[in-house]
């Protein structure tokens, strides 16, 4: 059978004013690993241990700020970056709004980061196997009674003189602590079949949960199916009606909104006289004259007006548009021409707006301009 | 008068008197600056007194709730600084003074006071039956007699004690604090309505008595931490004090600090989310002319500088920083109260000159002269309170 | 009246043993269930299973079960939520904030006042997730990475309140089971079952009541109480924001935030109380919960009453003082309109009757202050009620006024939150100890070293 192996020498006192004394001595005896045990934190120890203030504050500091940081950047980050929105006509970085949460992120990094820290590295808790666990003088401690202990690892051990040293100051009881031997041969193995077990649940329970969540729960497959809907689209037969078409006409006498009547249908000279272009030619106007022009009349007109089709002989080639003939036309009587169709030419009126007739012209009259530019012109 | 089973030291002194000599210079040198400020430009003038005056109102006040809340509490750490605060907090006397020359300058300072503008605004004529100039004065005189009240008697029964070691007196003392509470919330909001909310006649804010309040009490507990840690350096107040009575003194400090910065917010960010133009116009000047470098330095001046430099435990018992804290409080409060009047009186944006500093020097005076003239042979602390002693060997 | 001036109360009466403090505090935990403990679970968990029916119907079948219309779109729902938050601020205050002020007598009740914090956020937090209609899609309230590519709105003070009230939580846990584990680690050293004592070495964590470790506990609780304090103050304050940022008349009032906190401390401390007075009962707690706690605490609820009081004064006012015609029909409709009841009961329970507690023998008459304290909690649900549903009930435009009534379904699931609350009280008295070990035992007398000499 293995030996005991000694932990700690450690005494039990009586009094609040007893233990103080006793840390106060122990300390000034030069034993540098120590510890007191009491049921609840005695004023005063700290003092009598001479132990350093605890520096947990700052930790708590640091990742206070650091959350505020990153609470800030990250909604700014995400309201006014990654997404911006107008919310409520406030500005994407609106730093009031984000105060509230800027306090609540900075408090609960702190707050857990301090208990955490804590825990995890100033008290290498948790620690069930720490051989005071269930020994007297613990449960002494937890209880009523006030307790002392040198450890055996300081340099200046000796259980004799740590036990007289106890006796002289009065202590109740004295009590050795031995090592739990069970303790000390798994101590540091981290591969005991339990431990792994345990890690193993872990790792399965935490990564089916965030599967579970994220992809199932809060997952909604994407709206494909909102083509297949009960009704009747477009170009779609339907049996309801008497022609079969899913389709119906406006009423007779229907009238778009914005749409005006065309009076000059057929009257083309009449519209080169009362017609007035409401357009004034400016980059906008001209741009989308353009973007109309090119989309529209250049197939059979050419890029540049000039009656160069590029349909090679689907059509008849269209005069060009620079004769004197179409540069002497006022621009009703060419927006008659677009709007009725001339000879093969159809009627554009449903295919462009009357605005962006009026802007095709002013188009016209500058390619017409540019191709016939007189001297003064090129100045 | 030895208490006996207590160690108290201490030993009745006279301030220098070189303090009221001073005071008087000060006094002086404020009185004729403020005369001649009043005659360059009377509203101006006036516009700067109701400052000071909501100035020296606050640091009563705060000192009056502070006397109040030791009595309602119990609390000890406070018993040997309360002499002086109750000889401090007779700022209350001093305050109205400086209300004559706004009561001379009505129209200019209160625009509600003026027939002629009541007569165009239609929703000025709605408040008449509240801010009309009667009920205006009536309010002031009341709320000053009613606050003079509270204070004498919390000084009266404090320095009896002096003399006869009854603690009827201390019994006496808590049910008025308790009784002072509804009416120290009541007159302390209706002088921050009549005197800081209505130079804004048609602005409103159900939060501004809070606000004022807050600005109050962490005057208040400026001017007494300076007092007393001036007193205390120089052995005028009792041996052993310190430690842990300076800490409570810091962390009440820090805490109002927090408690102002979130009433100022909470009003500012409602007011901003909500965008109702009832409400905005009054920030408009304020952040949208050259106020807006006042407006940007009043969470600096009043929260982030004297939140980071009390924060740590340390920091609360430094006499040192303590006494830099004090000082920046009130520097604090009254750059508050400046950016709550001024952009009323010139709303095109921000402007100082020796002008503005006429009155706080009347105020610092009057406030030292007043000092030194009432400690005179007297105790500076309240010797045989039975409070005392655990007050001087306070832990915490 | 007698007021010893020189010494506060002490805060446990008699002088026990640090022994007899183990023994007593931990007994409720170690004895089986009596008679008593039994009817009270099962009137609780009756309650908790209407509330539960009456829950499950409504996901069923959708939230138009309640009594919510258009315009009183916010109802029941949302005053539970706000009642129960509020009820949560009475533990962290009475934990942190006098903590902070170094109130000793806060040690009987403080490991209760902060379960109870927990429990009552727990029901609060419930409401807000069965109001958005699809509790099951909750998780969208958090910014997460999600197949949208969206984010949640940050500027919504409905989303603040998703971060307050769960950091809120959060933080009260941490707090109470921080100030737990010291005494889990007492009551495995009392253990004689094996099991228990399992269960409790992994819930103290292995703690040895060492110095070395006390010393950065007790910096630890002082800076979790530092950070509770103003985090208390900011939850209801940011529940206030979500009335207050709108332009409801009778929402949008700059005073909302104290004035939320101060109701929400009011109520909170009712509540604690009422409950204290059944616990020292009849766990004989009476020498720990002293009667001098419960009268500190009707002196708080005095406080804070006149606190509220002052609000509803200053929001007639400025209501009026505002020259707003929305603002000042707002508050006449409230006293005398359709909900004229509410705001009547409201007034008579939060004003009126805790004006009773101007006298000290009312604050030290157990019957009396449970009656009051119970009007106090009906008084400030009836806050919440008035201020969310008789706003909106009346607001711009007349053509939409509705008169609210709840339902049956409205009702039971209030009924069934005061079932979870309490049922999981009384889970938390027979399992944990009520009493915090060893702080109590560091407070009562004689319990620490006369400073003897020593100028400070």
């Amino acid at each position: 059978m293995q030996e005991k192996v000694l932990y700690a020498m450690s005494a039990l006192f009586d009094t609040p004013d007893a233990i103080i004394q006793a840390a106060e001595s122990v300390q000034k005896a030069g034993y540098k690993k120590f510890d007191v045990n009491t049921p609840y934190p005695v004023h005063g120890m700290d003092n009598a241990m001479k132990l350093k203030p605890s520096t947990l504050g700052y930790f708590a500091f640091i990742i206070g700020i650091f959350g505020a940081i990153m609470a800030v950047a990250g909604m700014g980050y995400l309201t006014g970056v990654d997404y911006p929105n107008v919310m409520g006509g406030k500005p994407f970085f609106a730093l009031p709004a984000f105060i509230p949460i800027t306090f609540e992120v900075t408090v609960l990094s702190a707050s857990v980061a301090t208990v955490v820290i804590m825990i995890a590295f100033f008290f290498k808790l948790p620690n069930n196997s720490h051989p005071v666990h269930n020994t007297e003088y613990m449960k002494n401690v937890s209880d009523d009674k006030f307790g002392v202990l040198v450890e055996a690892k300081d340099a200046m051990f000796d259980a004799a003189k740590v036990e007289d040293l106890f006796r002289s100051l009065g202590a109740s009881r004295i009590i050795p602590i031995y090592y739990d031997l069970e303790d000390i041969r798994t101590v540091g193995n981290i591969f005991r079949p339990k431990f792994v077990l345990f890690l193993a649940i872990v790792v399965f329970v935490s990564a089916g949960l965030t599967y579970g969540v994220l992809n199932r729960l809060l997952f909604i497959p994407p709206f494909t199916w909102m083509v297949y809907q009960p009704r009747v689209n477009a170009q779609q037969k339907s049996n309801m009606f008497a022609d079969g078409s899913g389709m119906r006409n406006p009423v007779d006498g229907t009238v778009a909104r914005g749409w005006m009547p065309y009076r000059y249908s057929g009257k083309p000279d009449e519209a080169g006289l009362n017609l007035v272009n409401p357009l004034i030619p400016n980059t906008h106007t001209l741009d989308l004259g353009k973007k109309n022009f090119d989309v529209y009349c250049s197939p059979c007109h050419g890029y540049l007006a000039k009656g160069d089709s590029r349909l090679r002989g689907q059509f008849p080639n269209p005069p060009t548009l620079h004769s004197d003939k179409v540069r002497n036309w006022t621009d009703g009587r060419i927006y008659a021409v677009i709007t009725d169709g001339q000879n093969s030419m159809p009627s554009y009126s449903r295919l462009v707006s009357p605005s962006d007739r009026w802007a095709v012209i002013l188009y016209i009259r500058e390619l017409q301009r540019a191709l016939n530019a007189k001297q003064e012109d090129l100045k | 008068m030895s208490q006996q089973e207590n160690n108290i030291v201490y030993t009745q002194k006279n301030l220098p008197s070189k303090l009221l000599t001073i005071g008087v210079v000060i006094l002086i040198v404020g009185l004729v600056l403020a005369g001649a400020s009043y005659l360059i430009d009377p509203v101006r003038a006036s516009f700067n007194s109701l400052i000071s005056m909501m100035f020296g109102l606050s640091v009563g006040l705060g000192i009056l709730f502070i006397i109040g809340l030791e009595h309602l509490t119990g609390a000890v750490w406070s018993v040997p600084f309360r002499r002086v605060a109750e000889y401090l907090g007779g700022i209350l006397y001093i305050v109205p003074i400086l209300a004559i020359p706004v009561f001379l300058n009505m129209h200019g300072v209160f625009s509600w006071s003026d027939p002629a503008v009541i007569a165009k605004d239609h929703v000025l004529q709605g408040k008449v039956p509240y801010l009309n100039t009667g009920f205006f004065y009536i309010r002031f005189a009341l709320a000053f007699i009613v606050l003079w009240f509270f204070f004498t008697m919390f000084k009266r029964n404090s320095i009896k004690m002096d003399s006869n070691p009854s603690e009827s007196y201390v019994k006496s003392s808590k049910i008025l604090s308790a009784v002072m509470m509804p009416f120290f919330a009541i007159f302390t909001t209706i002088m921050a309505v009549d005197w800081l909310m209505s130079v804004v006649p048609r602005w409103f804010s159900t939060i501004f008595g809070v606000y004022y309040f807050a600005g109050s009490f962490l005057a208040g507990l400026g001017a007494l931490t300076l007092v007393v840690i001036m007193l205390n350096k120089r052995g005028y107040l009792a041996k052993g004090l310190g430690g842990d009575n300076y800490y409570s003194l810091g962390a009440f400090m820090f805490a109002i600090t927090n408690f102002w910065s979130y009433i100022a917010f909470s009003q500012y960010m409602l007011i901003w989310y909500a965008n109702l133009p009832e409400e905005t116009f009054w920030f408009i000047p304020r952040l949208h002319t050259s106020w807006v470098w006042m407006t940007a330095g009043l969470p600096l001046i009043k929260f982030i500088i004297p939140y980071i430099f009390i924060l740590s435990q340390p920091s609360k018992k430094d006499p040192k920083r303590l006494t830099i804290a004090a000082i920046m409080i009130m520097f604090g409060h009254y750059y508050d109260l400046f950016w709550l009047v001024m952009p009323a009186y010139h709303k095109e944006g921000f402007f100082f000159s020796w002008n503005e500093l006429a009155f706080p020097i009347l105020l610092i005076g009057a406030t030292i002269t007043y000092f030194a003239i009432v400690t005179k042979n007297k105790n500076l602390i309240p010797v045989n309170d039975p409070k005392l002693p655990q007050g001087i060997n306070f832990h915490l | 009246m007698s007021v010893d001036v020189l010494h506060e109360p002490s805060v446990i009466e008699g002088r026990p043993t640090f022994h007899e403090i183990n023994e007593h505090i931990t007994k409720p935990t170690e004895v089986r269930p009596d008679r008593k403990y039994m009817i009270a679970l099962a009137i609780t968990s009756s309650l908790l299973a209407l509330g539960a029916t009456c829950m499950i119907i409504t996901h069923w079948y959708g939230i138009g079960m309640w009594g919510n219309n258009n315009p009183v779109g916010w109802a029941f729902d949302i005053v539970n939520f706000v009642f129960w938050i509020g009820i949560g601020h009475a533990g962290t205050l009475i934990s942190a904030i006098l903590f902070l002020f170094r109130q000793k007598w806060r040690t009987g009740i403080a490991r209760f006042a902060e379960g109870m914090t927990i429990f009552a956020v727990m029901t609060a937090g419930i409401f807000p997730l069965m109001h958005v209609g699809r509790p099951w899609l909750d998780g969208w309230l958090f910014p997460y990475p999600n197949q949208n590519k969206l984010w949640v709105n940050f500027t919504s003070p409905l989303l603040w309140d998703v971060f307050a009230v769960s950091t809120y939580f959060t933080v009260s846990a941490i707090f109470w089971y921080m100030g737990l584990v010291p005494d889990f680690a007492s009551m495995r050293d009392r253990a004689t079952v094996k099991f228990k004592k399992v269960i409790y070495s992994i819930f103290s964590l292995g703690w040895r009541h060492s110095n070395r470790h006390w010393q950065h506990y007790e910096m630890m609780y002082l800076i979790l109480a530092g950070f509770a304090t103003p985090l208390v103050l900011s939850v209801h304050t940011i529940v206030s924001f979500d009335f207050a940022v709108s332009i409801l008349p009778g929402w949008h009032t700059t005073i909302f935030p104290p004035y939320f906190v101060a109701g929400a401390v009011f109520s909170g401390f009712a509540m604690v109380q009422n409950v204290l007075i059944f616990v020292r009962k009849i766990f004989n707690f009476e020498h720990i919960i002293t009667l001098d706690t419960l009268e500190k605490m009707n002196k708080i609820m005095l406080a804070t009453g006149m606190m509220v009081g002052y609000a509803y004064g200053m929001e007639f006012f400025i209501a009026w003082y505002s020259g707003s015609p929305m603002e000042m029909f707002v508050f006449v409709n409230r006293a005398f309109g359709n909900y004229a009841w509410a705001y009547w009961i409201m007034v008579s329970c939060n004003v009126i009757f805790p004006q009773f507690f101007w006298s000290r023998k009312i604050r030290r008459t157990i019957p009396l202050m449970f009656i009051i304290g119970v009007f106090v909690n009906v008084g400030m649900w009836f806050e919440r009620f008035v201020i969310i549903v008789s706003s909106l009930s009346r607001d711009f435009l007349p053509s939409s006024w509705a008169y609210y009534t709840p339902t049956f379904y409205d009702i039971g699931i209030l009924l069934g939150s005061f079932g979870l609350f309490f049922t999981l009280v009384l889970l938390f008295i027979k399992t944990l100890p009520v009493v915090s070990i060893a702080e109590v035992k560091a407070v009562i007398h004689g319990s620490q070293p006369t400073h003897k000499g020593g100028n400070h």
